[in-house]
Protein backbone atom coordinates (compact mmCIF):
# COMPACT_ATOMS: atom_id res chain seq x y z
CA UNK A 1 0.00 0.00 0.00
CA UNK A 2 2.78 2.23 1.04
CA UNK A 3 4.96 1.06 -2.03
CA UNK A 4 2.46 1.62 -4.18
CA UNK A 5 1.98 5.25 -2.63
CA UNK A 6 5.52 5.95 -2.90
CA UNK A 7 5.82 4.98 -6.60
CA UNK A 8 2.36 6.61 -7.28
CA UNK A 9 4.70 10.06 -6.17
CA UNK A 10 7.76 9.35 -7.99
CA UNK A 11 5.93 8.63 -11.33
CA UNK A 12 4.13 12.07 -10.50
CA UNK A 13 7.45 13.83 -10.29
CA UNK A 14 9.13 12.83 -13.11
CA UNK A 15 6.11 13.25 -14.90
CA UNK A 16 6.17 16.93 -13.97
CA UNK A 17 10.04 17.06 -14.41
CA UNK A 18 9.14 16.19 -17.78
CA UNK A 19 6.43 18.55 -18.55
CA UNK A 20 9.08 21.49 -17.07
CA UNK A 21 11.71 20.12 -19.66
CA UNK A 22 9.61 20.04 -22.14
CA UNK A 23 7.53 23.53 -21.58
CA UNK A 24 10.41 25.34 -20.81
CA UNK A 25 13.09 23.96 -24.06
CA UNK A 26 10.68 24.36 -26.44
CA UNK A 27 10.99 28.35 -26.22
CA UNK A 28 15.06 27.93 -27.11
CA UNK A 29 13.58 27.60 -31.16
CA UNK A 30 11.61 31.18 -30.61
CA UNK A 31 13.25 34.33 -31.82
CA UNK A 32 13.42 36.02 -28.13
CA UNK A 33 16.44 37.59 -26.09
CA UNK A 34 18.95 35.16 -24.62
CA UNK A 35 17.67 36.48 -21.43
CA UNK A 36 14.05 35.55 -21.83
CA UNK A 37 15.22 31.93 -23.16
CA UNK A 38 17.34 31.94 -20.03
CA UNK A 39 14.12 32.42 -17.27
CA UNK A 40 12.40 29.25 -19.17
CA UNK A 41 15.14 27.41 -19.22
CA UNK A 42 15.59 27.86 -15.95
CA UNK A 43 12.50 26.08 -15.35
CA UNK A 44 13.53 23.39 -17.91
CA UNK A 45 16.75 22.66 -16.44
CA UNK A 46 16.78 23.56 -12.79
CA UNK A 47 13.53 22.94 -11.59
CA UNK A 48 12.23 20.29 -14.14
CA UNK A 49 15.23 18.04 -13.47
CA UNK A 50 15.22 18.98 -9.59
CA UNK A 51 11.74 17.03 -9.99
CA UNK A 52 12.86 14.00 -12.00
CA UNK A 53 16.37 13.63 -9.40
CA UNK A 54 13.44 13.65 -6.48
CA UNK A 55 11.17 11.06 -8.46
CA UNK A 56 14.03 9.06 -8.71
CA UNK A 57 15.25 9.46 -5.14
CA UNK A 58 11.75 8.07 -4.32
CA UNK A 59 11.97 4.92 -6.45
CA UNK A 60 15.91 3.78 -4.74
CA UNK A 61 16.11 5.68 -1.51
CA UNK A 62 19.17 3.71 -0.54
CA UNK A 63 21.08 5.87 -2.56
CA UNK A 64 20.20 8.63 -0.53
CA UNK A 65 23.64 10.33 -0.27
CA UNK A 66 24.92 10.80 -3.52
CA UNK A 67 21.02 11.71 -4.93
CA UNK A 68 20.98 14.58 -2.87
CA UNK A 69 24.51 15.79 -3.36
CA UNK A 70 23.11 15.40 -7.00
CA UNK A 71 19.94 17.03 -6.27
CA UNK A 72 22.51 20.57 -4.21
CA UNK A 73 24.64 20.38 -7.43
CA UNK A 74 22.22 20.81 -9.98
CA UNK A 75 20.60 23.30 -8.15
CA UNK A 76 23.68 25.24 -7.36
CA UNK A 77 25.46 24.74 -10.79
CA UNK A 78 22.69 25.34 -13.26
CA UNK A 79 21.74 28.68 -11.43
CA UNK A 80 25.35 29.84 -11.45
CA UNK A 81 25.74 29.21 -14.79
CA UNK A 82 22.02 30.80 -15.94
CA UNK A 83 23.79 34.23 -14.24
CA UNK A 84 27.29 33.62 -15.34
CA UNK A 85 25.26 33.30 -19.02
CA UNK A 86 23.20 36.35 -18.47
CA UNK A 87 26.24 38.38 -17.39
CA UNK A 88 28.78 37.41 -20.02
CA UNK A 89 25.93 37.91 -22.89
CA UNK A 90 24.90 41.49 -21.69
CA UNK A 91 28.40 42.69 -22.64
CA UNK A 92 29.79 45.95 -21.24
CA UNK A 93 27.82 47.83 -19.01
CA UNK A 94 27.62 51.40 -19.89
CA UNK A 95 27.13 52.43 -16.63
CA UNK A 96 29.29 51.52 -13.14
CA UNK B 1 9.67 3.15 -17.81
CA UNK B 2 10.95 3.51 -21.60
CA UNK B 3 8.27 6.65 -22.31
CA UNK B 4 10.61 8.50 -19.97
CA UNK B 5 13.37 8.44 -22.06
CA UNK B 6 11.57 8.65 -25.08
CA UNK B 7 10.15 11.82 -24.10
CA UNK B 8 13.57 12.96 -22.66
CA UNK B 9 15.32 11.91 -25.85
CA UNK B 10 12.73 14.25 -27.30
CA UNK B 11 13.42 16.76 -25.15
CA UNK B 12 16.95 16.79 -26.36
CA UNK B 13 16.43 17.20 -29.58
CA UNK B 14 15.15 20.79 -29.77
CA UNK B 15 18.52 22.31 -28.25
CA UNK B 16 20.45 20.22 -30.56
CA UNK B 17 18.85 21.56 -33.46
CA UNK B 18 18.78 24.64 -31.85
CA UNK B 19 22.48 24.91 -31.50
CA UNK B 20 22.61 23.48 -35.32
CA UNK B 21 20.34 26.91 -36.91
CA UNK B 22 21.32 29.39 -35.16
CA UNK B 23 24.19 32.01 -35.94
CA UNK B 24 24.07 34.17 -32.29
CA UNK B 25 26.91 32.56 -29.97
CA UNK B 26 25.18 33.45 -27.32
CA UNK B 27 21.72 31.16 -28.28
CA UNK B 28 24.55 28.40 -29.26
CA UNK B 29 25.84 28.54 -25.72
CA UNK B 30 22.29 28.89 -24.20
CA UNK B 31 21.24 25.24 -26.54
CA UNK B 32 24.78 23.75 -25.32
CA UNK B 33 24.20 24.30 -21.62
CA UNK B 34 20.84 22.71 -21.59
CA UNK B 35 22.30 19.59 -23.31
CA UNK B 36 24.73 19.39 -21.08
CA UNK B 37 22.18 19.29 -18.09
CA UNK B 38 19.55 17.01 -19.83
CA UNK B 39 22.53 14.60 -20.67
CA UNK B 40 23.13 14.41 -17.15
CA UNK B 41 19.69 13.44 -15.65
CA UNK B 42 19.44 10.84 -18.75
CA UNK B 43 22.86 9.19 -17.18
CA UNK B 44 20.87 8.91 -13.80
CA UNK B 45 17.78 7.91 -15.55
CA UNK B 46 19.38 5.12 -17.37
CA UNK B 47 21.15 3.57 -14.38
CA UNK B 48 17.52 3.46 -12.50
CA UNK B 49 16.27 2.12 -15.22
CA UNK B 50 18.39 -0.76 -15.67
CA UNK B 51 19.59 -1.23 -11.99
CA UNK B 52 23.09 -0.64 -12.24
CA UNK B 53 24.37 1.86 -9.84
CA UNK B 54 27.94 2.18 -11.37
CA UNK B 55 26.12 4.23 -14.20
CA UNK B 56 24.34 6.14 -11.50
CA UNK B 57 27.60 6.96 -9.81
CA UNK B 58 29.40 8.45 -13.26
CA UNK B 59 26.16 10.25 -13.44
CA UNK B 60 26.12 12.35 -10.13
CA UNK B 61 29.98 12.48 -10.97
CA UNK B 62 29.33 14.45 -13.80
CA UNK B 63 26.50 16.39 -11.84
CA UNK B 64 29.04 17.65 -9.47
CA UNK B 65 31.74 18.88 -11.56
CA UNK B 66 28.87 20.49 -13.48
CA UNK B 67 29.02 22.52 -15.86
CA UNK B 68 32.18 24.87 -15.08
CA UNK B 69 33.82 24.17 -18.44
CA UNK B 70 30.84 25.83 -19.73
CA UNK B 71 31.37 29.17 -17.64
CA UNK B 72 34.66 29.89 -18.38
CA UNK B 73 33.92 29.23 -21.98
CA UNK B 74 31.41 31.72 -21.44
CA UNK B 75 34.20 34.15 -20.32
CA UNK B 76 36.62 33.56 -22.41
CA UNK B 77 33.86 34.33 -25.70
CA UNK B 78 33.15 37.40 -23.44
CA UNK B 79 36.72 38.75 -23.43
CA UNK B 80 37.13 38.02 -27.19
CA UNK B 81 33.96 39.72 -28.01
CA UNK B 82 35.87 43.09 -26.17
CA UNK B 83 38.88 42.68 -27.45
CA UNK C 1 32.77 31.33 11.16
CA UNK C 2 35.53 28.54 11.40
CA UNK C 3 33.01 25.66 11.99
CA UNK C 4 30.25 26.43 9.43
CA UNK C 5 32.82 26.33 6.82
CA UNK C 6 34.21 22.56 8.17
CA UNK C 7 30.48 21.64 8.35
CA UNK C 8 30.10 22.49 4.81
CA UNK C 9 33.28 20.32 3.72
CA UNK C 10 31.98 17.73 5.87
CA UNK C 11 28.33 17.60 4.53
CA UNK C 12 30.34 16.94 1.36
CA UNK C 13 32.43 14.40 1.64
CA UNK C 14 30.07 12.22 3.44
CA UNK C 15 27.37 12.47 0.90
CA UNK C 16 30.09 11.99 -1.42
CA UNK C 17 31.51 8.48 0.36
CA UNK C 18 28.57 7.84 2.23
CA UNK C 19 30.59 6.32 4.87
CA UNK C 20 30.66 6.83 8.77
CA UNK C 21 33.78 4.33 9.23
CA UNK C 22 35.85 5.89 11.69
CA UNK C 23 38.70 6.22 8.72
CA UNK C 24 36.54 7.76 6.65
CA UNK C 25 35.46 10.31 9.34
CA UNK C 26 39.32 10.97 9.95
CA UNK C 27 40.28 11.50 6.66
CA UNK C 28 37.13 13.65 6.55
CA UNK C 29 38.16 15.76 9.31
CA UNK C 30 41.83 16.10 8.29
CA UNK C 31 41.15 17.14 4.74
CA UNK C 32 38.34 19.48 5.64
CA UNK C 33 41.31 21.22 7.71
CA UNK C 34 43.67 21.07 5.57
CA UNK C 35 42.34 22.80 2.55
CA UNK C 36 43.07 26.79 2.45
CA UNK C 37 40.49 28.88 3.88
CA UNK C 38 39.94 32.25 2.57
CA UNK C 39 40.90 34.96 5.12
CA UNK C 40 38.66 37.46 4.61
CA UNK C 41 36.78 39.17 6.63
CA UNK C 42 33.66 36.84 7.80
CA UNK C 43 30.00 37.71 8.39
CA UNK C 44 28.32 36.77 11.57
CA UNK C 45 26.79 33.15 11.75
CA UNK C 46 23.08 34.17 12.33
CA UNK C 47 23.27 36.50 8.98
CA UNK C 48 24.82 33.03 7.71
CA UNK C 49 21.54 31.04 8.89
CA UNK C 50 19.21 33.51 8.11
CA UNK C 51 20.36 33.77 4.17
CA UNK C 52 20.60 29.78 4.53
CA UNK C 53 16.75 29.38 5.64
CA UNK C 54 16.00 31.98 2.60
CA UNK C 55 17.83 30.12 0.03
CA UNK C 56 15.29 26.69 1.72
CA UNK C 57 12.78 28.71 1.44
CA UNK C 58 13.16 29.68 -2.24
CA UNK C 59 12.71 26.26 -3.57
CA UNK C 60 9.22 26.52 -2.90
CA UNK C 61 8.54 29.63 -4.52
CA UNK C 62 10.44 28.44 -7.28
CA UNK C 63 8.03 25.99 -8.02
CA UNK C 64 5.25 28.45 -7.66
CA UNK C 65 6.61 30.70 -9.59
CA UNK C 66 7.12 27.89 -12.81
CA UNK C 67 3.77 27.01 -12.42
CA UNK C 68 2.67 30.60 -12.72
CA UNK C 69 4.08 31.22 -15.30
CA UNK C 70 3.53 28.06 -17.34
CA UNK C 71 -0.49 28.73 -16.74
CA UNK C 72 -0.49 32.28 -17.56
CA UNK C 73 2.76 33.27 -19.89
CA UNK C 74 4.35 36.49 -18.85
CA UNK C 75 6.13 37.80 -22.52
CA UNK C 76 7.32 41.31 -21.30
CA UNK C 77 10.93 41.94 -20.30
CA UNK C 78 12.13 44.41 -17.51
CA UNK C 79 15.47 45.23 -15.90
CA UNK C 80 15.10 46.64 -12.35
CA UNK C 81 17.98 47.64 -9.71
CA UNK C 82 17.49 46.08 -6.28
CA UNK C 83 19.36 47.30 -3.42
CA UNK C 84 21.11 45.63 -1.39
CA UNK C 85 23.24 46.62 2.05
CA UNK C 86 26.79 46.99 0.67
CA UNK C 87 28.51 45.29 3.82
CA UNK C 88 27.88 42.04 2.41
CA UNK C 89 30.77 39.92 2.66
CA UNK C 90 31.52 37.46 -0.42
CA UNK C 91 30.01 33.94 0.46
CA UNK C 92 26.53 35.85 1.08
CA UNK C 93 26.33 37.64 -2.18
CA UNK C 94 27.05 34.63 -3.87
CA UNK C 95 24.13 33.67 -1.76
CA UNK C 96 21.99 36.21 -2.58
CA UNK C 97 22.65 35.85 -6.54
CA UNK C 98 22.01 32.13 -6.07
CA UNK C 99 18.50 33.07 -4.53
CA UNK C 100 17.35 35.80 -6.86
CA UNK C 101 18.38 33.88 -10.14
CA UNK C 102 17.14 30.38 -8.80
CA UNK C 103 13.32 31.46 -9.21
CA UNK C 104 12.76 31.70 -12.69
CA UNK C 105 10.91 35.11 -12.80
CA UNK C 106 14.38 36.42 -11.89
CA UNK C 107 17.91 36.85 -13.36
CA UNK C 108 20.85 38.61 -11.78
CA UNK C 109 22.79 40.24 -15.00
CA UNK C 110 25.17 42.34 -13.22
CA UNK C 111 26.48 43.02 -9.19
CA UNK C 112 27.97 46.13 -8.41
CA UNK C 113 30.43 46.78 -5.99
CA UNK C 114 28.55 49.62 -3.96
CA UNK C 115 25.53 47.86 -3.55
CA UNK C 116 23.09 46.81 -6.37
CA UNK C 117 22.22 44.40 -8.46
CA UNK C 118 20.53 44.50 -11.71
CA UNK C 119 17.82 42.11 -11.72
CA UNK C 120 15.78 41.12 -15.45
CA UNK C 121 12.58 40.29 -14.92
CA UNK C 122 9.61 38.75 -16.68
CA UNK C 123 6.27 40.03 -16.32
CA UNK C 124 2.58 39.61 -17.66
CA UNK C 125 1.48 42.84 -18.57
CA UNK C 126 4.06 45.41 -20.20
CA UNK C 127 5.64 47.43 -17.95
CA UNK C 128 5.34 51.12 -18.17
Amino acid sequence: MINGLVQGISTACIAIGLIFWLWGTWPLLGSRSVLFKLHSLSVADTLGSMAIVVGLLLKIPREWPLLLLALIALAIWNTILGYVLAYCSQGDQPYD
Amino acid sequence: MNWILTVMIVALLIPIYEAFQDEDIWQKMLAFSSVASKTSIMVLVVSVLRDDWMVGVVGVLILSVGNASLMLLAQIIKRVNES
Amino acid sequence: MIILDLVLRLMIWFLLTSDLSVTNIVIGVAVALILPRNSGRSAPIREWLRTLWKSLLAIPQAYLEAIEIILRPHRYEEITQEHVSSRRTPGLIFLDIFIITFTPKTIVTHYHERGWYDVHWIRRRKPQ
